[in-house]
């Protein structure tokens, strides 16, 4: 047996794969919640105060972070 | 400049201690308070007039001081006779010194510049000895005054206006000598100064240090000269006391210089020691050949129709010539003069170019070994950084504020382009070869796991060396379109300028970004916007060149260069994506997986177009 075939049967062994899939996760998950942490308050912007070159600005800012949850979960999910 | 700052934030103070200490010997000693509130008028009226030359000369001040120095008897005159308009040689340091920071101008033609300047300083002298006391000065006071009040109502130009603050300094200058002169004229009814002149070398030392401590407090030179001058017309000096007197008055304000340049950068420091040195040396061959000097005045003044007894003229001559003297003594040695100063102070900019981080000591352990690399393809950017803004004629100060785009692209770093091969030789080259032999021999000793982002640490710094490189490029027609009549080919080029501004912006915060999530939303917008200005894709270049908005020559330029600069925007991103994001975070991981694609960037930009 090859040495990299060895250290991949330890970490079968023991699991470290799944560990590191794991915490992948897990930060997935919380950067997930800021998204939409940021995507709410954004959503609560007083519209009426903004110039339209602003309004075009939060628009397109809500754009991509609708973007990235998108893809965020489309990784959890797989 | 920090001479002038340092004058300016002690002009007010001293101008209001002058004044209360004008009323508080109002009635005790009335003609001490008009010679006070005289000195205080001539101040103001300095003030003024520097206020004005720099509204209504600076742009043409500025080409001149660009364009004639470029040899050193050259810059000699060129500061000399600009001082002498514009009588006020603090603003042609404080240009001089600006140019020196640019690299417009070099240290050599710097300190013929100043050199010159202080003999075109000696021209208030001329303008007192002549105007103030020749004539009834304070006739012409007013009506120049109002002429100054009134010339603003009809026209608001900024040149007008500044006109008429010339206007008004002349007329105030010539108040306070006026008030100078006829307090030192009843004065002498009751006290006579005279009496305490001193003979021979001792009162030559003694005065010179009058001279100088005076003009340390005044804070100036040309002030200093109008009291002497005013002083001795009246009779209440001496002659030869009054020369000393000059003479520590050029001292004096050599003070003002190395105060001023304790705050200043290296060329600054330079400048100053250049004209400490200058004034020191001046003043001592004018300590030294006093008495020859006083007989070649004598004997110049017959042929230029200065009376045998008209002192205050033989002092104004007496003043420009040991200037002038100093300047034929010093001049050849500027070349020398210039080695010496650079060795004094080292520019900071001399080190960019070396490494800080990548200590021997980091390759023991390989998590250390990416952090010291990190940590010098950062420095390595901050090079970068400085090299693109410049190369793009924007300054690094502006691009860092919150200035608006269009202020930024306004105000230019230089008006002819840099050499970018020299500065990618001294601040990049060097730099950049350490960082890859740092990581070949971090690679030897490192797991697998790090071999990857060590990898991506390499093309990070590659990516910064092709920006630098594409800059090189786009540098020449930015310099040239920019200034083009053509409206249309000035607006895409500018557009250029204001994405990479955009750029830059974006990447600095992501910089100082503690947020995952806002790191992300960054990355993704900075991808968006440079997208958008890569006019090949959006149809910006089809619409100029079907409309012949632009000639063909044109066109092909702003191909050419809106790819470079959609390369710089494309190898700056992933270059922020590699060493921006924190190496233990839980980002890096994710970065990758998370990263807009092509085809969703271009659906949202039809979407916002």
């Amino acid at each position: 047996m090859s040495v990299k075939k060895f250290i991949k049967q330890i970490k079968k062994t023991l699991g470290i794969d799944d560990f590191e899939k794991k915490s992948k996760k897990k930060a997935l998950k919380l950067l997930l919640k800021k998204l939409k942490n940021r995507q709410e308050t954004l959503k609560k912007t007083p519209q009426k105060k903004l110039s339209i070159k602003e309004k075009k600005a939060l628009s397109e800012e809500q754009k991509i972070i609708t973007l990235q949850i998108k893809k965020a979960k489309n990784i959890l999910e797989h | 400049m920090p001479t002038l700052n340092i004058y300016k934030s002690i002009f007010i103070p001293i101008t209001i201690l002058l004044l209360f200490t004008a009323l508080f010997f109002l009635n005790s000693y009335p003609n001490v308070s008009t010679i006070l509130g005289g000195i205080a008028l001539f101040l103001i009226g300095m003030e003024y007039m520097e206020v004005g030359f720099k509204a209504f000369s600076s742009g043409a001040l500025e080409s001149i001081l660009k364009k004639f120095t470029n040899t050193t008897p050259k810059a000699i005159f060129t500061g000399f006779l600009s001082t002498a308009i514009v009588q006020s040689s603090s603003l042609i340091s404080v240009i001089t010194i600006s140019f020196l920071s640019a690299e417009l101008m070099g240290l050599s033609s710097a300190i013929g510049v100043i050199f010159g300047s202080n003999i075109g300083t000696t021209a208030t002298s001329w303008l007192v000895s002549l105007f103030g006391l020749q004539i009834k000065i304070s006739h012409y006071a007013m009506p120049m005054i109002v002429v100054g009040i009134f010339l603003p109502l009809f026209s608001k130009s900024n040149s007008w206006r500044g006109i008429s603050s010339v206007f008004i300094g002349l007329g105030i200058i010539f108040l306070g000598i006026s008030y100078m002169k006829e307090g030192f004229e009843t004065l002498k009814n009751g006290i006579d100064l005279a009496q305490y002149a001193i003979a021979g070398y001792a009162g030559v030392f003694m005065y010179v240090l009058v001279g100088a401590i005076a003009t340390v407090v005044i804070q100036s030179s040309s002030a200093t000269m109008a009291i002497i001058i005013t002083a001795l017309a009246t009779g209440q000096i001496d002659y030869t006391n009054a020369l000393a007197l000059a003479i520590g008055a050029n001292v004096g304000t050599t003070v003002t210089a190395i105060l001023g340049a304790l705050q200043a950068n290296e060329n600054g420091k330079r400048l100053a020691v250049a004209h400490f040195i200058f004034n020191i040396l001046t003043g001592l061959l004018a300590i030294a050949f006093i008495y020859q000097l006083t007989q070649l005045v004598d004997y110049l003044a017959q042929y230029i129709a200065i009376k045998e007894d008209d002192y205050t003229l033989k002092l104004a001559l007496f003043h420009t010539i040991f200037n002038v003297v100093g300047v034929v003594f010093v001049a050849p040695f500027i070349a020398l003069l210039v080695e010496f100063l650079n060795k004094l102070f080292v520019p900071k900019g001399i080190d960019k170019g070396k490494s800080k981080y990548l200590d021997s000591s980091a390759l023991v352990l390989p998590s250390t070994a990416l952090v010291a690399i990190v940590m010098e393809t950062k420095h390595l950017y901050s090079n970068g950084f400085d090299i693109i803004s410049r190369g793009l004629n924007l300054k690094k100060k502006n691009i860092l504020s919150d200035v608006t785009l269009e202020r930024v692209i306004e105000d230019q770093y230089t008006y002819k382009a840099i050499d970018i091969d020299d500065f990618y030789q001294y601040w990049i080259k060097g730099l950049y070869g350490e960082i890859i032999d740092f990581a070949t021999k971090a690679q030897a000793s490192m797991p697998p796991e790090y071999i990857e982002e060590l990898y991506k640490l390499k093309l990070a710094n590659k990516d910064i060396v092709e920006a630098i490189k594409d800059t090189k490029h786009l540098q020449k027609n930015i310099f040239k379109y920019t200034v083009s009549k053509n409206n249309y080919i000035k607006e895409q080029y500018n557009d250029i300028r204001k994405g990479l501004v955009n750029l830059f912006r974006t990447i600095e915060q992501i910089k100082i970004s503690q947020e995952d999530d806002e790191i992300v939303i960054l990355l993704s917008k900075a991808k968006i916007e440079s997208k958008r200005y890569d006019i090949l894709s959006n149809g910006t270049l089809d619409r100029l060149i079907r409309h012949n908005l632009i000639s063909n020559q044109m066109a092909t330029s702003l191909m050419n260069d809106s790819d470079y600069a959609y390369n710089i925007s494309q190898k700056l991103i992933n270059m922020a994506e590699v060493i921006f994001i924190d190496i233990n975070s839980d980002l890096k991981k994710l970065s990758q997986d998370l990263t807009i694609t092509e085809e969703e960037i271009n659906k949202h930009i039809k979407e916002y177009s």
